[in-house]
């Protein structure tokens, strides 16, 4: 069925079937070989639009920027007579995670405005890789956040933390966010598409504000009253925390960085299946 | 109107429906019955959508979050009878903040959304949604106000002074409730992206906090940041409420007007500046 097969009006846009412009079949809309062309459009698009968003600008960088110097000035010290080291190399992950965190609600603000817009549901009918959308925003969160954490770094430089453990150890403390944001990116992402609310990008910062307080990167463990401190040691902020900090202070990694690692891989295994769902009934009904 | 009128009736016949319709006298609805409406379209939902909630969740987190990782560190250099006493004024504040700054949203969904642009074309007076939305925020912080009193009684606080004084302090707080309310209003009138607007009122607050006299005594602050610190109006509120709540000990100092003057001299200066302006973004047409 070609609209050239039926009597078309002359001065109409399209006059025979060659004016279409041919489609490129080689696989199907569904093939392996369609999802890396397909996902890496798709992250362009998204990165797009982040960098174009000032919210992602303000709450992944200037927020925790002016937030960890406010702690250092107000908190710096205190900790660091107490610890006898300098507070930032606990301050700095901190804030490094909580800008990881804060900017997962840009995308969470995203997908709920594309969905109620109606492109979720016109990108699943046209001849897109089913799996692109998901990958694609996993892809760009986790973008964002190397961006945002090595620009958090600098700053922290510049305040004065320093790499004790080399090289390999300062990148594998770039590493630690990376894993630990696009984890809480999925769990917020997968959130967002049963729970279409403003009110959520509100839970967020709720949420985010009470492991903020209640992570050892704030005040140190022992500081803590007892019945709260295996709460904070385990919660998985304190364990990336920790992490981070053996990479660059020195001190235990491999049980922190499993910590993490379990953390991660937990919450990740959690929304797989919740969030293709929700994806494909988000993209179904509009 | 009344040359339209005229020129309907110059004419014959086929229009006399529309000229008794024009000529029939238009009904005067109450201003009063109008604000009340549009009240309880604001405050009515505030129960299901979450914000009474988020209200208290907000109060309990601050309360939980500056108090219990901060008591031990900082309880001792506050130098009254106990850190509670200290932190109340700040917990307080953030619990009011963040039930005015909610209101942000609301502002900026009937802006985006075309709503004001409808109100603008109907009998209604100018001011009567902004007078609602000002009721509604005033109900948000009555709820805000009344988390943290039940929060702040928890950790141990205490009003120490006579039943007036009470008073004056609950007072006080809806005031910058209220004038927090207005900014948010103000800010989300004018905003196209209704999401946003809640954190970029809400991170800020979290800086300016910790960087107040709420925290610790303005003394143990860097030098340079103490002119800052003690002339920020997080500071001077806090000061005002401190005084009016009293203490067992002399530290809270006394309710006088050089207390309490610049609080108000805040809250005054502040409505000076936003009244005018919001006189000019009403009349603007959208």
């Amino acid at each position: 069925m070609s609209v050239a097969d039926e009597q078309t009006k002359p001065g109409s846009a399209v006059l025979r079937d060659e004016a279409f412009p041919i489609v490129d079949r080689r696989f199907g809309e569904n093939s392996p070989r369609a999802l890396g062309p397909h996902t890496w459009l798709q992250t362009q698009r998204l990165l797009i639009r982040l960098v174009r968003d000032p919210m992602t600008f303000f709450f992944g960088l200037v927020f925790p920027i002016f937030f960890l110097v406010v702690v250092d000035i107000v908190l710096g010290d205190t900790i660091s007579s107490v610890t006898g080291h300098n507070a930032l190399y606990g301050s700095v992950p901190m804030v490094t995670l909580i800008g990881a965190m804060n900017g997962a609600t840009v995308g969470a603000v995203g997908i709920i405005t594309e969905r109620s817009d109606g492109l979720l549901a016109r990108l699943w009918v046209v001849p897109v890789h089913r799996a692109s959308g998901l990958l694609a925003r996993i892809n760009a969160e986790a973008v964002r956040v190397v961006i945002n954490s090595f620009f958090l770094l600098c700053v922290g430089l510049l305040l004065g933390l320093r790499f004790e453990q080399g090289v390999l150890a300062s990148l594998a403390w770039l590493c630690v966010p990376v894993v630990f944001g696009v984890a809480f990116a999925s769990l917020v992402l997968t959130v967002a598409l049963y729970w279409p609310s403003t009110t959520l990008v509100d839970a967020i910062v709720t949420l985010n504000s009470l492991v903020l307080f209640f992570c050892t990167g704030f005040v140190p463990l022992d500081q803590y009253p007892q019945w709260i401190q295996p709460v904070v040691e385990h919660q998985p902020l304190s364990s990336a925390i920790e992490a981070m900090r053996g990479l660059s202070l020195g001190g235990p990694v491999l049980g922190p960085a499993l910590g993490t690692l379990l953390w991660s891989g937990g919450i990740a295994v959690a929304c797989v299946i919740p969030m293709v769902l929700g994806y494909r009934r988000a993209s179904m009904r509009g | 109107m009344s040359m339209g009128v005229a020129r309907e009736q110059a004419r014959p016949a086929t229009d006399v429906v529309v000229t008794t319709a024009l000529a029939a006298a238009r009904p005067k609805p109450s201003t009063f019955g109008q604000w009340w409406i549009l009240t309880t379209r604001l405050v009515a939902p505030t129960l299901r959508n979450g914000e009474v909630l988020f209200a208290v969740i907000a109060s309990v987190v601050f309360t939980a979050g500056w108090f219990i990782p901060l008591n031990h560190i900082m309880g001792a250099t506050s130098g009254m009878s106990s850190y509670a006493q200290y932190l109340m004024p700040l917990i307080a504040l953030q619990g009011i903040a963040f039930a005015s700054v909610t209101g942000a949203l609301r502002a900026a969904t009937d802006s985006v959304k075309g709503v004001n642009r409808r109100f603008q074309s109907m009998p209604i007076g100018p001011l009567t949604p902004l007078a609602a939305r000002m009721s509604a925020g005033v109900h948000r912080c009555v709820v805000g106000t009344a988390a943290a009193l039940v929060s702040g009684h928890v950790i141990g606080f205490r009003f120490y002074r006579d039943l007036e004084y009470t008073v004056g302090f609950c007072v006080l707080l809806l005031l910058i409730g209220v004038v927090l309310s207005f900014l948010a209003d103000l800010l989300g009138t004018n905003s196209k992206n209704p999401e946003a607007t809640t954190q970029w009122l809400l991170l800020p607050q979290l800086i300016f906090g910790l960087l107040s006299v709420g925290i610790q005594p303005v003394e143990r602050f860097p030098g340079w940041t103490q002119p800052i610190v003690r002339n920020q109006p997080i500071s001077q509120f806090v000061y005002a409420l401190r005084a009016l709540a009293g203490d067992t000990t002399s530290a809270a100092g006394s309710v006088t007007w050089s207390v309490v003057g610049p609080s108000l001299a805040w809250l005054v200066g502040a409505m000076a500046i936003m009244v005018p302006l919001s006189v000019i973004v009403l009349r603007r047409r959208t």
